[in-house]
């Protein structure tokens, strides 16, 4: 794995504007970034992202399958009690789900170590699927590849077979929906919006703001069309405290990501998973935070947090870092610390695609600090298989 | 190769998509799917145009719905025991799909009372869950054999009065929640 500075497309601007990538530049700030990217052998991509990838999704979804029957789990992830058994429900019925990304540490060098899972509302999937892929044609054609080098991004293809496959289980009408304003989170769903309608499944799309809740505690669309199923790329804990949260359990609506995943988009799956897997070369240690004084070598994590929020990390050094965010107050993990490696000072978190059950691809975010926020630049990667004199030297 | 053959885009190469497509103008009509002659008389509180709507409907379904050869064509589209041996009277027998629902649209005075005159249309449900009917121009998407081209039509036979909005989205953060 290397980092290798290159020459940008000229034309890249344009070609995001032709394709409504609108979110390269966020605030002024670059987010798409192709001055470099990522090069990794097709044996690190295989073998350390790939078959863990994998690996670790059907260690988590074992893992749903125990705290479902045990209330102590579902006190641990904080899951609130109205909501338990009909998340235990959802996953007795094994509502389908779409997709989930896994954030890894990874240079290289040992096994990648999981971070965290964003299972329930992951995003930078347009510029992973699509954007990146672009870019490693266009690179290719113009020659500033080496020829033959490929990319771990199957994720397209993935999607619109995912979607083909859980069609006739999606509830009509089906609707997707994101927060208004939000310009990332409505390209993400147009996107996957795109790729259901590639499958062949008929579609709308619908501020989150906008749904509405009829007397006897249906979900409606704008039409007054009581919503079949509802892809929503937003936090479910979020929606279970907010005022129409509590209509969910009985509303009949389905939704995508469904219920269940609440438990795997809770940082609290990672202290579960170690307990089970102790020692697994891709877990970090792991444990609920009792409070207290976080020692050495150890990173706290809420269970909710996002992009990168409220983290604080003492490391090994004694140094510690903090970041600010809006979850304050709630319960917390402790996980122990493996900081990101740097690579010309940059440093890389590598996202690991799981669409339907299938590893497919990644996406890479490096932010200039050791926790990855939203500050953070998405960079292409390529498989190049390197000569062996150059391996060797 | 590790990566896809082709990534293609449907929408979001063309235009920025737009939130609610659907028309939101004051034009006055009302159209249902219905499952039933009694779903249709619930919402609409028209038993006469239900029942004449419905009548109509299963008329048009066997002329209008998509044909096949033979039935496990016609099934592989619309689903196991979703088909029937029909005849188009010149005794050239084939397949096609049950009638699962009808489309009721009616135009609608100023003061919200139906006018009178009705169009109605068969409803199909195909494989993938979703609602067809028969095209009423040309240029349908799904065309099984012979017959009239079916639409997608992005519906339910469902309907409720919304009482509230907004009651979802005020957690948000300015920039996204995605993680």
């Amino acid at each position: 794995m290397r980092r290798v500075a290159t020459a940008e497309r000229p034309d890249w601007r344009a070609k995001a504007a032709a394709c409504g990538f609108g979110f390269h530049t966020i605030d002024d700030a670059p987010y798409w970034d192709e001055s470099a990217y990522y090069a990794f052998s097709l044996r690190e991509i295989e073998n350390d992202i790939e078959a863990p990838s994998e690996e670790l999704h059907a260690m988590a979804l074992d893992m749903v399958e125990r705290i479902v029957g045990s209330e102590q789990h579902m006190q641990q992830l904080a899951i609130p009690e109205p909501y338990r058994d009909w998340i235990a429900q959802s996953w007795r019925e094994r509502q389908p789900h779409l997709y989930g990304r896994m954030d890894f540490a990874y240079d290289g060098t040992g096994p990648a170590k999981l971070y965290e899972l964003n299972y329930d509302t992951p995003t930078s999937l347009f510029e992973a699927a699509f954007f990146q892929w672009q870019w490693l044609e266009d690179q290719l054609a113009r020659g500033r590849l080496p020829a033959g080098s490929d990319q771990f991004n199957s994720i397209y293809e993935s999607l619109v077979e995912a979607f083909g496959t859980i069609a006739r289980g999606i509830a009509r009408p089906f609707h997707f929906a994101a927060v208004r304003d939000s310009v990332e989170d409505q390209g993400t769903v147009a996107y996957l919006r795109d790729c259901a309608l590639q499958a062949g499944i008929d579609c709308g799309a619908l501020a989150i703001e906008d749904i509405g809740i009829s007397a006897d505690g249906r979900f409606t669309d704008l039409d007054d069309q009581v919503i079949g199923c509802l892809f929503k790329l937003y936090p479910l804990e979020d929606m279970f405290r907010e005022s129409f949260g509590q209509h969910l359990p009985h509303s009949g609506l389905q939704l995508i990501e469904p219920p269940w995943k609440a438990l795997l988009s809770n940082k609290g799956i990672l202290p579960l998973l170690w307990d089970a897997h102790h020692g697994h070369p891709n877990l970090l240690p792991a444990e609920f935070d009792a409070g207290g004084e976080l020692p050495r070598g150890w990173v706290r994590k809420p269970l909710h947090s996002r992009e990168g929020a409220n983290i604080a990390m003492h490391l090994d050094d004694g140094r510690e870092l903090r970041t600010d965010g809006p979850y304050r107050d709630g319960p917390c993990i402790r996980q122990a610390c493996h900081p990101l490696t740097g690579f010309d000072g940059h440093y890389p978190l590598i996202g690991s695609w799981v669409v339907g059950d299938r590893a497919c691809g990644i996406g890479i975010r490096e932010d200039s600090s050791l926790v990855t926020q939203d500050s953070a630049r998405f960079v292409p990667h390529a498989i190049v298989e390197e000569a062996r004199g150059v391996l060797m030297a | 190769m590790k990566r896809s053959r082709t990534a293609a885009l449907l929408l979001m190469s063309t235009a920025p998509l737009l939130l609610t497509a659907c028309d939101r103008s004051e034009s006055a009509s009302r159209e249902g799917l219905y499952t039933s002659v009694e779903a249709c008389v619930a919402q609409t509180n028209d038993s006469n145009t239900c029942q004449q709507a419905f009548a109509k409907a299963q008329q048009d379904a066997v002329a209008t719905a998509p044909r096949f050869a033979n039935r496990e064509e016609c099934e592989a589209s619309y689903g196991k025991e979703k088909c029937a041996e029909r005849n188009d009277g010149a005794s050239h027998s084939f397949f096609g799909p049950l009638m699962t629902g009808f489309f009721l649209s009616q135009m609608m005075s100023r003061n919200g009372v139906a006018a009178n005159g009705f169009n109605s249309a068969p409803a199909f449900r195909d494989n993938n869950g979703g609602w067809q009917r028969p095209a009423t121009g040309a240029g349908g998407v799904y065309r099984g054999g012979a017959g009239t081209a079916m639409v997608p039509v992005n519906a339910t036979p469902n309907r409720a009065v919304t009482s509230s909005r907004a009651g979802f989205g005020t957690s948000g953060s300015s920039r996204g929640i995605g993680g």
